[in-house]
């Protein structure tokens, strides 16, 4: 059980809607790190997740997590390894009819028995972690982008998770924002022993804290390993990805037929 | 001309597999026993929002209603000398057909467009995938309470119509127009008969109910979670939910009266 990777994909296979989507992606992410998925827009990084989650069911190949072959778990059995994981999505997907006390508690109010002064302590505990303890009262509706990720990010440890994913955490955050998630992604990551994994496009913050990185491009893993191996890595695609160049061997165009024809130049050589 | 047949099998298709996947839907839904703890707050609070909050239309519409059935009725019925027929013809019409009837198109407009859209939305903003991903399964707790809310709300609803519209048709009826009060209440309690009127009548409300709550709670949970996919599910839920009630209201009748 006690296996160094955490999670573990091999060969996953995913389409959707008639687009494959994974073409035979494998990789290990390592237990008590943070593993940074990266990758352009549109690569299914956010599909990756749904697929650890149980959400999605792979086409084939397996998803194993903990020592669990997630796609086929009964229902039950996927609910119960549900509450090892925490999952912080983009918008936060704060409950916009709770306040963000009541945000926190969600988790320990249907999963544990505690009594009520137990909870209060732990909600408080996990605000005061993510720096929100006084604003507690506050409704969804009031806080601002980098805050309602943090409260996400406090109700997705409430349950001390094994596991925490991280879907595109800095997208569109201010710097000081930004600042503080990557500083609370890498304290909880140590303080709590999390696994975290990091999807994410921001290569300079994803790279700055992760001690694994992957990058998924076209359905497939094209470069893996710690931030020095990529950085030192001889695929052209990995670099153009790294130092986001416009051009290169992922092309400025999208495909289309020839410009002559399309702009009406008929006889015209391009 | 292919074209057209592969169109038309196509839309049959759709309608078919719609019609699967909300089965599934229901079933999902109705398939776990609750636990009364956590259950029965969340029931109370979708109870008052479907119900006590759409109690203002239904007792305003049920008050016109009677009264416009008031007028219609005596001027009608006064041609023919009868015009003290016109308690029962009010409370048959109401018991009968109107009560379930207009409440459930009144509710399907006030409060199953208000549970597509709050479904729909939660959805667009992952609330329902967060819930999902903390182990929680939103079809229990999210749409059962507002499936079973409305189920229970709507008879009740329909009772409360039925009872406001008779007492608006007594206000014009006798209060206005001057029918005899005796011969008001004496004819209708000798005409409306409880298992055959009343109990038929709450019978229909309770499967309208049901049936609009449904297809609230479905178009809701399957809608695409864009801005223009919530709000064509949420037309959806008003138009569906009104031709479905029409349709079984017939279905419905014939089966009830229709023994001649």
């Amino acid at each position: 059980m006690n296996s160094p990777a955490y999670i573990s994909l091999k060969d996953v296979v995913f389409s959707r809607s008639g687009r494959r989507i994974f073409d035979g992606v494998s990789l290990d992410i390592p237990r008590g790190k943070i593993t940074a998925i990266m990758g352009p827009s549109g690569t299914g990084k956010t599909t990756l997740l749904r697929l650890i989650g149980g959400q999605l069911r792979p086409d084939s190949g397996s998803v194993v997590v903990d020592g669990h072959e997630v796609p086929k778990l009964k229902r039950k059995a996927l609910y119960s390894l549900r509450e090892k994981m925490g999952m912080l999505f983009q918008s936060g997907a704060l409950f916009t009819d709770l306040s963000v006390f009541e945000n926190v508690a969600f988790p320990l109010r249907v999963h544990t028995k505690l009594p009520e002064d137990m909870i209060r302590d732990v909600v408080l505990m996990k605000l005061e972690a993510v720096g929100l303890r006084g604003a507690r009262q506050l409704m969804p509706s009031e806080l601002s982008g980098g805050m309602t990720r943090r409260v996400a990010l406090a109700r997705s440890i409430a349950l001390d998770p094994e596991l925490i994913m991280y879907d595109e955490p800095f997208a569109g955050q201010d710097p000081i924002a930004m600042g503080v998630l990557v500083k609370l992604i890498r304290d909880l990551n140590s303080s709590m022993g999390l696994t975290s994994v990091l999807v994410s496009h921001d290569v300079p913050e994803s790279l700055s804290i992760c001690h694994y990185a992957c990058i998924i491009s076209d359905g497939k893993v094209i470069g893996e390993g710690t931030p020095e191996e990529l950085r030192a890595h001889p695929s052209g695609k990995v670099q153009q990805f790294l130092q986001g160049q416009p051009d290169g061997p992922v092309p400025f165009h999208y495909p289309a037929e020839g410009a002559a024809s399309d702009f009406g130049l008929s006889g015209g050589a391009s | 001309m292919i074209d057209r047949i592969a169109a038309f099998g196509r839309l049959g298709l759709d309608i078919v597999s719609s019609f699967g996947r909300s089965g599934r839907f229901l079933a999902g839904v109705l398939g776990g026993v609750p636990r009364p703890a956590t259950g029965f707050p969340l029931l109370m609070k979708q109870i008052y929002a479907v119900g006590v909050l759409s109690l203002a239309i239904v007792v305003v519409s049920g008050l016109f209603i009677g009264m416009v059935l008031g007028l219609q009725g005596y001027t009608i019925l006064s041609d023919y000398g009868s015009e003290a027929a016109i308690g029962q013809m009010i409370a048959l019409t109401l018991v009968r057909e109107l009560g379930p009837v207009v409440t459930a198109l009144l509710f399907a407009g006030r409060a199953g467009s208000a549970l597509t859209a709050e479904i729909g939305l939660m959805k667009a903003t992952e609330q329902l995938s967060s819930m999902e991903m903390m182990g929680v399964d939103p079809l229990r707790r999210v749409i059962a309470p507002r499936l079973w809310a409305g189920f229970i709300a709507m008879p009740v609803l329909a009772v409360i119509f039925s009872v406001v519209g008779i007492w608006g048709g007594m206000l014009v009826g006798v209060d206005w127009l001057g029918v005899f009060e005796g011969s008001f209440w004496g004819n209708m309690q000798s005409s409306v008969d409880f298992v055959d009127d009343v109990l038929n009548g709450v019978i229909k409300s309770v499967v309208f109910g049901f049936v609009c709550a449904w297809i609230a709670v479905y178009q809701g949970y399957d809608c695409v979670p864009t801005s223009a996919g919530i709000s064509s599910a949420t037309t959806k839920t008003v138009v569906y939910s009104s031709l479905a009630v029409l349709g079984l209201d017939f279905v419905l009748t014939a089966v009830m009266f229709g023994d001649f």
